[in-house]
């Protein structure tokens, strides 16, 4: 008698599924791991002490501060921006829709040194508006105006790619329902069209909020490295490296990590939420 | 509530969604708009839910312009196709949302939302379904929570979008006879869209033939049936034979150029010539589907197929096998001149 064992074609050996797995992991380990290890290593080489104090050096406050205003100005502001842009390309037809489209993910295609640039080239005292700026006494360029301005721009495909895919999907037949039901305009929105995209919505939150937290390319440009006053977190780890002050830096760059640690678990909650309620998100 | 319509039309980019329509729905009647997709009977619908806005013509609403209004206050109940229940609410909170955001002061107290939702619930014979979430339901239930949802507002007009259109057949028979039970005990005046023929003759008090942005027939199931207008009627209302006056003069007459349409089962078999324009056949196939016999025959000198149906009884009196020899003859047909003819070819 002849056995037949079945046998699933997409099934590999045991072998190839190990050395598979393996790989995979010791890339991770090799490119993730080990950096993520070695900033905190660092940051505690000379003991708690020093971490402390570098964390509570007054520039370091004022970085963290800064960082902080930042994102709370430029997550709100994106926030209003990506639903409305989302609302009007996901549920009307209109001229000019996929020239809109482009040009949210412009912050995307375009590298951030250059979009930094670009407000100097704008706003800077030689810019095409410095001389009425400085006018009126505005400044903009070197200021915490124009890291907020930098900031805003570098993130704001986040939320408006986030819900867009997923508002197209839902179509617009529950916000007809309601207004032939009677509903305003508002009360369409807060009732209906709100509650079904709310998890995409905090999972475009999250990443909009690392970047915006993170960001270096476009702020580093604008800011002019004024330490204790236009230095951001990332910023700030930087000059503290250049100065060969290495305890220092790692040790405001293990807040950065730690941020990035953070958003991956809530991240990872949204996620588990949104598949628990069938809200699929768009890079689930 | 009565609606009516004239010379309205609709245009998206080049292409002609609606072209003058003129429609008197009366006061309590069912309406099916009928035809294929494309034929412009959604744009329509839409339109009269004040969803969409025609670019001319008039739409009244016993005799008052409409067309200024916003969808929310038309008073129209409007049932998707697709449900569109609100998938973050239960149904009970789906049935109450029309009471709910209406203004303060006219906003029922919320036992009497209460009250009103587990009426309505009832009388879509769903009540015990009121904590449920959408997702949870079976496509027929979701359609008749759809429709409790579009009543709880008290329209005065109900439009209904391919209200069965996702269902399978055995629950879609159903809805329908209990959606033509319910306009009866409602009385409110209601236009549903199908391409479904059955659907549109059984449920309909009048039927509406669209096609290609333009209303070929208006009438009762029986007057579209039995006197379609056009030869788009004809064939979209059930099956035709086709005859051509260069093959079949006697039949379609004097005409020139014409095409003569006939049912299947107003076709007569004989075994014996009965008078000259009696036409001899050959049968080809008989198939006996359910209730009737279908018969298809040629002609000797061409190879074109006439279909006829008999009922069983009918067979069985004088029964027909492949190959026999005999001669048709129709007891009813409709002449059409050419002319006309070339709107269907292109349809």
């Amino acid at each position: 008698m002849v056995q037949v064992q079945a046998r699933i074609a997409t099934h590999e050996s045991k072998g190839v599924t190990l050395l598979l797995i393996g790989t995979a992991l010791l890339y991770l380990l090799l490119f993730l791991g080990l950096p993520l290890f070695a900033v905190f290593y660092e940051a505690f080489r000379k003991g708690w002490e020093l971490y402390w104090a570098a964390l509570q050096e007054p520039d370091a406050w004022s970085a963290i501060k800064l960082t902080f205003i930042a994102a709370a100005i430029a997550v709100p502001a994106n926030l209003v921006f990506g639903v409305a842009a989302a609302w009007v390309i996901a549920k009307f037809e209109f001229k000019g829709k996929s020239l809109l489209i482009t040009l949210i993910d412009l912050p995307f295609a375009v590298s951030p040194v250059v979009s930094g640039l670009v407000y100097v080239l704008l706003f800077g005292a030689q810019g095409w508006f410095g001389e009425w700026l400085s006018a009126h006494d505005i400044k903009l360029i070197f200021a915490v105006p124009g890291i907020v301005l930098a900031t805003i721009f570098v993130t704001f495909p986040f939320i408006a790619r986030e819900l867009i895919p997923l508002m197209q999907a839902q179509g617009k037949e529950e916000e007809e329902a309601a207004v032939s039901l009677g509903a305003s305009g508002w009360q369409t929105f807060w009732r209906v069209t709100l509650p079904n995209i709310k998890w995409g919505l905090l999972y475009g939150v999250i990443l909009c909020n690392a970047r915006a937290m993170g960001e270096f390319g476009a702020v580093s440009v604008v800011s002019g490295h004024i330490r204790g006053m236009t230095n951001t977190l990332p910023l700030h780890v930087e000059i503290l490296y250049n100065e060969y002050n290495f305890v220092a830096a790692f040790s405001v760059a293990s807040l950065l990590a730690l941020l990035a640690l953070v958003t991956l678990l809530v991240k990872s909650l949204v996620e588990w939420q949104a598949k628990r309620s069938g809200e699929p998100l768009h890079h689930g | 509530m009565s609606i009516t319509i004239e010379h309205l039309n609709k245009q998206f980019g080049s292409y002609r969604a609606l072209n003058d329509i003129n429609l008197e729905v009366n006061s309590g009647e069912l309406i099916a708009l009928l035809g294929p997709s494309g034929c412009g009977k959604t744009s329509l619908l839409r339109i009269i839910g004040g969803l969409d806005v025609a670019d001319s013509g008039s739409l009244l609403f016993h005799g008052e312009d409409v067309q200024q209004r916003d969808a929310r206050e038309r008073n129209v109940g409007f049932v998707f196709q697709h449900y569109a229940l609100f998938r973050r609410m239960t149904v009970f909170e789906n049935v109450a949302f029309g009471l709910r955001v209406k203004p303060k002061k006219e906003r029922p107290s919320d036992a009497e939302i209460k009250r009103r939702v587990h009426e309505l619930l009832s009388l879509v014979q769903l009540d015990y379904l009121a904590d449920r979430y959408p997702a949870q339901l079976s496509g027929g239930q979701r359609q008749r929570i759809a429709l409790a949802r579009a009543l709880a507002v008290e329209p005065k007009i109900l439009l209904l979008d391919e209200p069965f259109g996702a269902l399978d057949a055995q629950v879609r028979k159903e809805l329908r006879r209990w959606l033509r039970r319910l306009h009866d005990e409602l009385h409110i005046t209601s236009i549903f869209v199908t391409h479904d023929q059955e659907e549109a003759l059984e449920v309909a008090d009048r039927v509406v033939v669209m096609n290609k942005g333009v209303i070929e027939q208006v009438g009762t199931p029986d007057e579209i049936y039995a006197t379609p207008a056009s030869p788009f009627v004809y064939q979209f209302i059930g099956n035709v034979n086709l005859f051509h006056s260069r093959d079949h003069a006697s039949w379609t007459g004097q005409h020139g150029d014409a095409v003569a349409y006939t049912r299947p089962h107003d076709i007569d078999i004989s075994h014996v010539q009965q008078d000259a324009t009696a036409l001899p056949v050959e049968v080809k196939l008989v198939r006996a589907i359910g209730s009737v016999v279908r018969v298809e025959v040629s002609t000797q000198n061409s190879s074109e197929l006439i279909e006829i149906e008999l009922s069983r009884e009918r067979f069985e009196l004088a029964p027909l096998a492949n190959g026999d020899k005999v001669f048709i003859r129709p007891r009813q047909i409709r002449v059409f001149e050419t002319g006309a003819q070339h709107e269907l070819s292109a349809a």
